[in-house]
């Protein structure tokens, strides 16, 4: 079989237990979320603009702390980190930002290399990685050009690139195909489903309906903070059908 | 560690390479607490040798009474002698003229002086055993029981007086330099506060990807490193310029001013050298209140 390896599944990677998020105001981005995902699963979470999407991805890598519920990533309680122990956290969890978040003045081989960087990982060893993760995205001849040089299909290569070249347990994306052409949608979700056959468990936050009918994923449904609905994997004719 | 050394590094030059002029208010608060301290540091360097000097050439010198004539004088040596001191006569005409060597082109004034005002004096050079105070006070006890001396000189009044002088300058100097530190290490902090600023979506991108404070803080605290160094070379160019240009003009009105001993610190590098340390520390602690400042929000 191409996907994950079966005996990592049903390990939880991802737990979350009774989260919300009450911004000041009585505003509840997220209420009473709760779900699993385990090791090796591609999930989707959708919902639309303002369900609570990248509030929930936020409380994960701990941009955010949860007003209420616990979150266990790879078995640690990320509610009750430290800031000194969110680093090592992060360092698990690679992410595609909607917005890029891609550093101006560096090269995308700089930006690439910076999660080695931070972790510690210096010389031919980053070299190595930086160069094979380029060569995945398809983006070795775009390794010394700056950001603002970049379409913005290949701003989200570099995105990737960045978020996969520290080997992380967790891939978390926002939106990765927001701004992207079909062909380019296509090319990044076969990324991220690469990175998934490699074992890496993928949570993508997507409110693309075509999206959720072409991959054969598990959906979890958001609304209104709630989550409403949690799918689980189907074929595409069948998703369409329930559609 | 090197080659993360070598990042920091980069980091902090193309900071530096950024906003130049903002960093030029940091360095210059930097050379000029230093410069103002550097200044009393040395002048307070130069009383303590002073002090040093005199204490290591203690004389007693014994005036004698106006009458007492040269051979009077000769015996009274003698009898000084014997208590293990030796003794040399000044009379009031040697010691005139050294008076009139002394105040160089002033000297002249003293031709017109219608009689020597100056009287006999004994001077007696002490061995290194005889001056303890208690020696001091005794022997000038029993120098001013002889006939014919007048008044004794044992030099404590000059003395304290220069200790006196030296703990204030050594108080005003701290007491300058701490304000002057502190508001540079305000200054400093404000304007990396800026570049800080400037740089926010570089840090907030850093700590999303897993940085730690200390990766974040490194480059910054390197580029007050590199403030410091700037700006104790500065001072140290200023101090010096102030030892060549100044102390010259200075040395008529206070003779310490062009003493060697200040100038040679700066020379010898020992003050050079302090200035570093002390420009680092300051361009340190300023890049470390800017960065927790901003960390912590």
């Amino acid at each position: 079989m191409s996907g994950p390896n079966l005996l990592q599944m049903g390990v939880r990677m991802i737990q979350l237990f009774h989260v919300s998020r009450v911004f000041p105001g009585d505003y509840a981005a997220l209420s009473d979320v709760s779900f699993a995902v385990s090791r090796g699963e591609f999930v989707f979470l959708t919902g639309p603009s303002g369900a609570g999407k990248t509030t929930l991805l936020r409380l994960m890598i701990c941009a955010d702390r949860p007003t209420q519920g616990q979150i266990l990533v790879d078995g640690c309680n990320v509610s009750h980190l430290t800031r000194s122990s969110i680093p090592a956290l992060r360092r698990k969890i690679g992410v595609v930002f909607q917005d890029f978040k891609l550093l101006p003045r560096a090269t995308v081989s700089e930006n690439v290399a910076l999660a080695l960087q931070v972790a510690g990982i210096h010389g031919y060893e980053r070299e190595r990685r930086v160069r094979r993760v380029l060569g995945q995205v398809g983006l070795e001849h775009r390794a010394a050009a700056l950001p603002p040089q970049l379409s913005g299909g290949e701003q989200q290569r570099a995105v990737v690139a960045r978020a996969l070249v520290p080997d992380p347990l967790v891939l978390l994306a926002d939106e990765p195909t927001g701004n992207l052409d079909p062909a380019m949608t296509i090319q990044i979700m076969d990324l991220l489903c690469a990175a998934n056959a490699r074992g890496v468990t993928v949570l993508v936050a997507t409110h693309d309906p075509l999206l959720l009918s072409r991959y054969r994923k598990r959906v979890l449904h958001l609304d209104r903070g709630h989550l409403v609905k949690d799918t689980e994997a189907v074929s595409a004719p069948l998703r369409a059908a329930q559609a | 560690m090197v080659a993360s050394g070598v990042y920091f590094f980069r980091s902090a030059l193309e900071g530096l390479r950024r906003a130049p002029l903002l960093h030029l208010v940091s360095i210059t608060a930097i050379a000029f607490a230093l410069l103002l301290g550097g200044m009393a540091r040395l002048a307070s360097g130069a009383v303590d040798s002073l002090l040093l000097a005199s204490r290591s050439q203690v004389e007693l010198t014994l005036y004698l009474e106006p009458n007492v004539r040269e051979d009077e004088a000769a015996r009274i040596a003698q009898q000084l002698a014997s208590l293990g001191t030796p003794a040399r006569v000044v009379s009031p005409e040697a010691a005139l003229r050294r008076l009139r060597l002394e105040l160089g082109d002033l000297g002249k004034l003293l031709d017109d002086l219608p009689q020597n005002p100056l009287p006999p004096t004994i001077e007696l050079e002490l061995p290194g055993s005889m001056r303890g105070s208690a020696q001091l006070g005794e022997l000038s006890k029993r120098a001013k029981a002889l006939p014919g001396v007048a008044e004794v000189d044992d030099g404590g009044q000059a003395v304290a007086q220069l200790v006196r002088i030296g703990r204030a300058l050594r108080f005003a100097a701290a007491a300058v330099f701490t304000v002057a530190s502190l508001a540079a290490i305000l200054i400093v902090a404000a304007t990396l506060q800026l570049t800080i600023y400037a740089r926010r979506q570089e840090i907030e991108i850093q700590k999303l990807v897993g940085a730690t404070n200390y990766f974040v803080r490194a480059p910054f605290v390197i580029e007050g490193l590199i403030h410091g160094v700037i700006g104790a070379s500065v001072a140290s160019l200023g101090l010096a310029s102030i030892a060549r240009i100044l102390a010259p003009r200075l040395a008529s009105l206070a003779s310490f001013v062009a003493d060697p001993a200040a100038t040679q610190a700066l020379r010898s590098g020992r003050v050079i050298a302090e200035l570093v340390a002390a420009g680092c520390l300051l361009g340190v602690l300023g890049s470390l209140a800017a960065v927790h400042r901003f960390l912590r929000t």
